[in-house]
């Protein structure tokens, strides 16, 4: 785990809707402006995890190749403010 | 949470607002359902789907002709007690949610009431309102009709039911009302303190929904949650 991140989630043997989910539960457990660093594999997931991590409000600080892992990256995201929605 | 109940409610899990602990709050819920006609059909899948942890059917008529017109019934059912053939279809829609009969004494953290008479919706949401568990009771009428939502604490259901008695006769469009009453309690037990006390009314397919207010006199008023210190644990 990065020094600026506060947890980390390895998703990378996960499949998408599954990648989203358990990185949005790790987030979940974080404070506001808190960092998450997720491990994850490229194509759809890379693809996906950083646009609905923006859409729900956290700020994407990196994308970038993992380490000594081909064919695996590695994201920080910055968990937002957040808003509880008001149900209709 | 587990990765098999990760995958299984991966898609609610990514809803705004609706993470883990509701999911769990959920997975710990006993939710009593009073009444499993053909009007309850849908509100009973719904919430077998959202992940209910027990779910506690009391009925104590078999299916009639009329019931087995919906979708959780099948022909061969009719003449068998609702509960059974309910739980029979249900139990293997999720192995997260246990489907019972209401069992005599049972304490439910949540309640929710197609009953078939006044006198009956009246006494089940009185028993919640006491217990001070939310609780939502429906009142059909023909393909829509209403249903009043009770946090604890809210004015009750006599303060906001329909003074028109019994409505007509339920058609297939009613499962929209089913299914609506059972997403209220859903967010009511996985986001406490989330949804009003509210009625909603749902006319030709439109839902319209209004804050309940308490009846002058009412003993909801006085006696509000006057139970809940001795509720369900």
């Amino acid at each position: 785990m990065s020094a600026s991140a506060a947890a980390r989630v390895d998703v990378r043997a996960y499949a998408c809707p599954m990648t989203y989910v358990k990185a949005k539960i790790a987030l979940d457990r974080l404070a506001a402006g808190e960092r998450l660093e997720v491990w994850l594999a490229a194509g759809e997931p890379l693809e996906n995890l950083p646009r609905s991590a923006a859409e729900d409000g956290h700020r994407v600080i990196a994308v970038e190749p993992l380490a000594g892992e081909p064919g695996a990256f590695r994201v920080l995201v910055e968990k937002g403010a957040g808003t509880a929605p008001e149900w209709p | 949470m587990d990765d098999d109940r990760i995958g299984r409610y991966a898609r609610q899990l990514l809803v705004p607002g609706f993470g883990e602990e509701a999911q769990a709050r959920l997975g710990r819920a006993r939710v009593r359902v009073v009444g499993a006609d053909a009007v309850a059909s849908a509100g009973l899948v719904f919430l077998v789907q959202a992940g209910v942890g027990r779910l506690w059917i009391e009925d104590a008529e078999d299916v009639a002709p009329a019931d087995a017109s919906g979708w959780l019934f099948a022909p061969s059912s009719v003449g068998t007690p609702r509960v059974d053939a309910a739980s029979a279809v249900l139990a293997p829609l999720s192995r997260f949610v246990s489907v019972e009969r209401y069992p005599t004494g049972g304490v439910p953290s949540a309640t929710l009431v197609f009953a078939s008479s006044v006198p009956q919706a009246l006494a089940s949401a009185e028993s919640a309102r006491r217990a001070g568990i939310p609780h939502v009771v429906v009142e059909p009428d023909a393909d829509g009709g209403a249903l009043v939502v009770v946090p604890p604490g809210a004015p009750c259901y006599a303060c906001a039911r329909s003074t028109t008695g019994i409505g007509r006769p339920a058609q297939p469009g009613i499962a929209a009302l089913s299914a609506l009453a059972a997403q209220e309690l859903v967010l009511m037990i996985a986001n406490p303190g989330s949804v009003p006390g509210r009625r909603i009314d749902l006319v030709r397919g439109v839902a319209t929904a209004r804050p309940t207010s308490r009846l002058a006199g009412c003993a909801c008023g006085s006696t509000a949650g006057a139970d809940e210190a001795a509720g369900p644990a």
